[in-house]
C-alpha cells in the first residue's frame, strides 16, 4: 500500500528541495498547478504549485502556495527544477503555457509554444460556472457566520433567538439552491409573511 | 566534417497514429538531437471538470484515451474516493482488476501488433490483432462496450459478470494463451525482429532513473518499479506480484517485458476469476467533497505509472482534476534515447516506448 | 524453428472459418446488454427530469408543460447514468445502435397523462408505434450528409 502526503514548501526552497530530494534518491512524479480561487476579475490571479515526489511508497505531496501569476512587474519568478530532474520540463512548459507561472532556466525552454491554445493561458480563466459555485460557497460561508452570531447574541430573548435562527437555517438553505428556484421561495415566503400581516392587522382593527 | 539538417518528424507519419512532432538534428545519418513538440490535440478535458459534477466527469475521464480508457476512469474513481473516504466493496475491487488486465492484455496486444507493422511484419500484426479482437469482444459481452466501457462509478461498478461470463472469459483468454505463445515465440525469437531490436535505443539503468522513467520503459532497463506491487485496491488480494524486468535496456528488451506482461495478466485474471467474492458491486456515495480537500493517487497503465490529483470545493463540482500521463514522464527519456541513434531506427525507438499523445494533452 | 509456428498458423487459417464477417451482408449477433440507444416506456414516465440532470452531455430535455420527454441521439454517449438514475425504471438500453442519418435530430416523445389505470393495456400498442415513428423521415442511407458540414456542433 503506497501512502500519499500533503506537506507545505516554500516558494524560495523549491530548488534546493529538489537537490536534496534528488542526492536521496527520490524519484520525480508531476509538477502541477491549481488556480486557488482568489481571482476577483475574470482571471485567477495565483496558484498552487504541487511538486510530488516518491520513494518505496511515500508519495509526498508539496504545495507551494499562492504564487502569483500573468503579466504584472511583481509576478513570482519559480525556480526551474530541470537541471535535477529533466523529467520535469513537460510539466514546467505545460504550467507555463496553461496557467501563466513563470519559471526561470527550463532545460528545454518552448517559451510559451509546448501547447498550441487559443486564448492565453486557458487554466485561469473562471468559468460563469465555477463563478456562481463560488459565490454561493462565499453565500453559505457568510449565512453560517450570521447564524453562529445570531446564536451568540441571542441569549436574552429566547424567542427572537429562535426566530433569527430558523431564518438564518432557512437563508442558508436557500443559499445552496439554484437562483431561480431561490427567488421563487423567497417570493413565497414574502406572500406569506404580508399574509399573515395583513390577517393580524385585520384582527387588531377588529378589536 | 558532416553539416547538421534538421528532418522533421511527425505530426503525421506512418508509424505513429499519434501526432507527435519532432526536430531531428541529423549528422549523416546519425541523430545528435532532438526536439519533441506536442500540443496539436490539446482538448482542455481538466477544465471541463468545472462544469461536470464529479459523477459525470468520469464519462470524461474515460475519453482522454482510447486504449486506457478503462484506467483513466478508474483512476479518477479512485481518486475520488479517497477524497470522500469511500470505501469500495470487495467484489467491485475484483471486478476492477479484471477489467483493468483485460485492458493492459488489449492494449499490449495492438502495441505489439503496431511494432510488427512497423517493421513491417504484417502477418504477425494481423494475428497480435486478431486476438486482440476477442479482448473487445469480452468488453461488450461484460460491459456493452468495446472500448468506451462506462462501468466503473464513483462507490463500485456498475455491471457484475456472472458465474457463466466468468467461465466464458477464462475459456477464452486460454485460447488466446494458446496462440499468443506463437506470438511471442516470433516476437522473441524470431532473426527479422531481433535484427530491428537488439542493441538498438539503449537506455542504462542509471539513466533511467535519473531520467525517473515509467512504466515497461524503465523496467526493460531493470527499474523495478510498478505501482501494482504496493497492493492498492484489488491488486493487494494477489497471492504474489513481482514487478518483470529485464536488463537490456534496448528495444528488444521492451518487446520482451511487455510480451510477458501479457501472460502475467493472464494469470493476474485467472486468480482473481478463481477467488472472486460475493457481495455488492457498488455502494451508495452521498454528499460532495469537502471545500480545500485534496487527494492524490497513482495507478498502473498499460503504458506506465499515472498519477491522479483532485480538489474539492465544496459542492458536486471539483476545483481540480489533474493526470499526470505516463507518456509525459517518458518524454525527457524519449529525448535522450534518440540522441546518436541511427536515423533508421528513430521509428522503431519511438514505438517501443509507446507514446500515448492524446492523454498526455487531454 | 519459430517462423514454422506462425507459418502454421497462418496456413491453418486457410482451413478454418474467418475471423471476420462479410459486413453489409452479415451483421454481428449483439451481445445481451450492449450499450446501443436509450428506449423509453412512455406509460412509466412521470416527467421528473432526474435523467435531465443526471446526463453528462445534455443529451435529454424533459419539458413538463408540454408532456414530452427529448433525446438528441447524435450527443447521446450511451453511458447509460439516466437508466440508473430513473426512479420509476422506465429507461432501458436497447442493444441496437442508432442508424447514421444525413441529418441531426431529436426524437421527441410525448408521455400520455396518468389517469388511465397503469395495468391496462400491457405493451400498448400505441407506445411501440410511437418509439418508431421517428424513423422514417429522417432515415437518408447512402448520400453525403451536406448538411452536417455546417453543423455548428460539430467538432473541429
Amino acid at each position: 500500500m503506497f501512502t500519499s502526503e500533503f506537506l507545505p514548501l516554500a516558494l524560495e526552497n523549491v530548488s534546493s528541495e529538489a537537490a536534496r530530494r534528488k542526492t536521496d534518491g527520490w524519484r520525480f512524479v508531476q509538477l502541477l498547478a491549481v488556480a486557488d480561487n482568489t481571482g476577483t476579475g475574470d482571471r485567477d490571479s495565483t496558484v498552487d504549485l504541487v511538486y510530488s515526489y516518491m520513494k518505496d511508497g511515500m508519495l509526498e505531496n508539496l504545495v507551494v502556495k499562492g504564487v502569483s501569476v500573468g503579466d504584472g512587474a511583481d509576478v513570482d519568478e519559480v525556480a526551474s527544477i530541470t537541471d535535477k530532474y529533466l523529467s520535469a520540463f513537460v510539466f514546467e512548459n505545460e504550467v507555463h503555457d496553461l496557467f501563466g507561472v513563470h519559471i526561470t532556466n527550463i532545460a528545454i525552454d518552448f517559451a510559451g509554444h509546448f501547447y498550441q491554445v487559443p486564448v492565453r493561458e486557458p487554466m485561469t480563466i473562471i468559468s460563469p460556472e465555477q463563478k456562481v459555485a463560488r459565490e454561493r460557497a462565499a453565500k453559505m460561508a457568510a449565512m453560517k457566520a450570521a447564524k453562529e452570531k445570531a446564536e451568540a447574541n441571542g441569549a436574552g430573548d429566547g424567542a427572537k433567538k429562535d426566530a433569527a435562527k430558523s431564518e438564518a437555517d432557512i437563508e442558508a438553505k436557500l443559499a445552496a439552491l439554484p437562483p431561480e428556484k431561490a427567488a421563487k421561495i423567497r417570493a413565497a415566503m414574502e406572500a406569506k409573511a404580508a399574509k399573515e400581516k395583513a390577517a393580524q392587522g385585520g384582527e387588531a382593527s377588529n378589536e | 566534417m558532416s553539416k547538421a539538417t534538421i528532418i522533421p518528424f511527425g505530426p503525421q507519419h506512418p508509424v505513429l497514429p499519434e501526432p507527435l512532432h519532432l526536430d531531428l538534428v541529423v549528422e549523416d545519418e546519425t541523430v545528435v538531437e532532438a526536439i519533441p513538440q506536442i500540443g496539436f490535440v490539446h482538448r482542455g478535458l481538466e477544465k471541463l471538470v468545472e462544469t461536470r459534477d464529479y459523477n459525470q466527469f468520469i464519462y470524461v475521464a474515460e475519453r482522454i484515451c482510447g486504449i486506457c480508457a478503462f484506467g483513466h476512469s478508474l483512476g479518477y474513481a479512485e481518486t475520488v474516493e479517497s477524497l470522500m473516504g469511500v470505501e469500495v466493496p470487495k467484489r467491485a475491487e475484483y471486478l476492477r482488476v479484471i477489467w483493468h488486465e483485460l485492458s493492459r492484455v488489449h492494449s499490449h496486444l495492438l502495441w505489439l501488433g503496431l511494432a510488427a507493422d512497423a517493421f513491417g511484419f504484417e502477418s504477425l500484426f494481423m494475428h497480435c490483432w486478431r486476438l486482440r479482437e476477442r479482448i473487445l469482444d469480452i468488453f461488450e459481452k461484460t460491459t456493452g462496450g468495446r472500448v468506451i466501457l462506462s462501468v466503473v462509478s464513483v462507490g463500485g461498478v456498475n455491471r457484475d459478470i456472472n458465474a457463466s461470463q466468468m467461465d466464458e472469459i477464462i475459456h477464452t483468454l486460454e485460447g488466446i494463451e494458446h496462440d499468443y505463445h506463437e506470438i511471442m515465440q516470433v516476437m522473441l525469437n524470431d532473426g527479422s525482429v531481433k535484427n530491428r531490436t537488439v542493441g538498438v535505443g539503449y537506455i542504462s539503468h542509471e539513466s533511467a532513473l535519473d531520467l525517473c522513467m515509467v512504466g515497461p520503459f524503465a523496467r526493460a532497463s531493470n527499474v523495478a518499479y510498478d505501482v501494482r506491487m504496493f497492493g492498492h485496491g484489488g491488486y493487494g488480494e494477489l497471492s504474489d506480484f513481482q514487478p518483470l524486468c529485464a536488463t537490456e535496456g534496448d528495444c528488444y528488451a521492451r518487446v520482451k517485458v511487455r510480451c510477458e506482461e501479457v501472460l502475467q495478466s493472464i494469470a493476474i485474471i485467472k486468480e482473481m476469476a478463481a477467488k472472486i467474492p460475493a457481495g455488492d458491486i457498488a455502494v451508495p456515495v452521498k454528499g460532495s467533497p469537502a471545500a480545500g480537500a485534496e487527494a492524490a493517487n497513482v495507478l498502473e497503465q498499460p503504458r506506465g505509472e499515472c498519477y491522479y490529483y483532485a480538489r474539492g470545493n465544496g459542492t458536486k463540482y471539483l476545483d481540480r482534476m489533474r493526470m499526470r500521463t505516463p507518456t509525459s514522464q517518458n518524454l525527457a527519456g524519449m529525448v535522450s534515447v534518440l540522441e546518436g541513434c541511427d536515423l533508421a531506427d528513430v521509428n522503431m525507438i519511438i514505438l517501443t516506448i509507446d507514446p500515448c499523445i492524446s492523454c498526455t494533452e487531454r | 524453428m519459430s517462423e514454422f509456428g506462425l507459418g502454421r498458423m497462418t496456413f491453418g487459417s486457410l482451413f478454418k472459418k474467418p475471423e471476420t464477417l462479410l459486413y453489409p451482408l452479415e451483421t454481428k449477433p449483439a451481445p445481451e446488454g450492449l450499450k446501443g440507444h436509450i428506449v423509453i416506456k412512455v406509460d412509466d414516465c412521470i416527467l421528473c427530469g432526474i435523467c435531465e440532470r443526471t446526463c453528462p452531455c445534455s443529451a435529454i430535455k424533459v419539458s413538463k408543460p408540454d408532456r414530452t420527454w427529448e433525446i438528441n441521439r447524435f450527443q447521446c454517449v450511451q453511458c447509460g447514468s439516466c437508466v440508473r438514475a430513473c426512479p420509476k425504471k422506465c429507461l432501458s438500453m436497447d442493444p441496437s445502435y442508432t442508424s447514421p442519418s444525413a441529418q441531426i435530430y431529436t426524437d421527441s416523445f410525448s408521455i400520455p397523462e396518468k389517469e388511465k389505470p397503469a395495468k391496462a393495456e400491457p405493451n400498448s400498442l400505441a407506445s411501440e408505434t410511437t418509439l418508431f415513428a421517428h424513423q422514417s423521415p429522417c432515415q437518408t442511407a447512402g448520400r453525403f450528409p451536406h448538411e452536417f458540414i455546417d453543423e455548428s456542433r460539430r467538432s473541429r
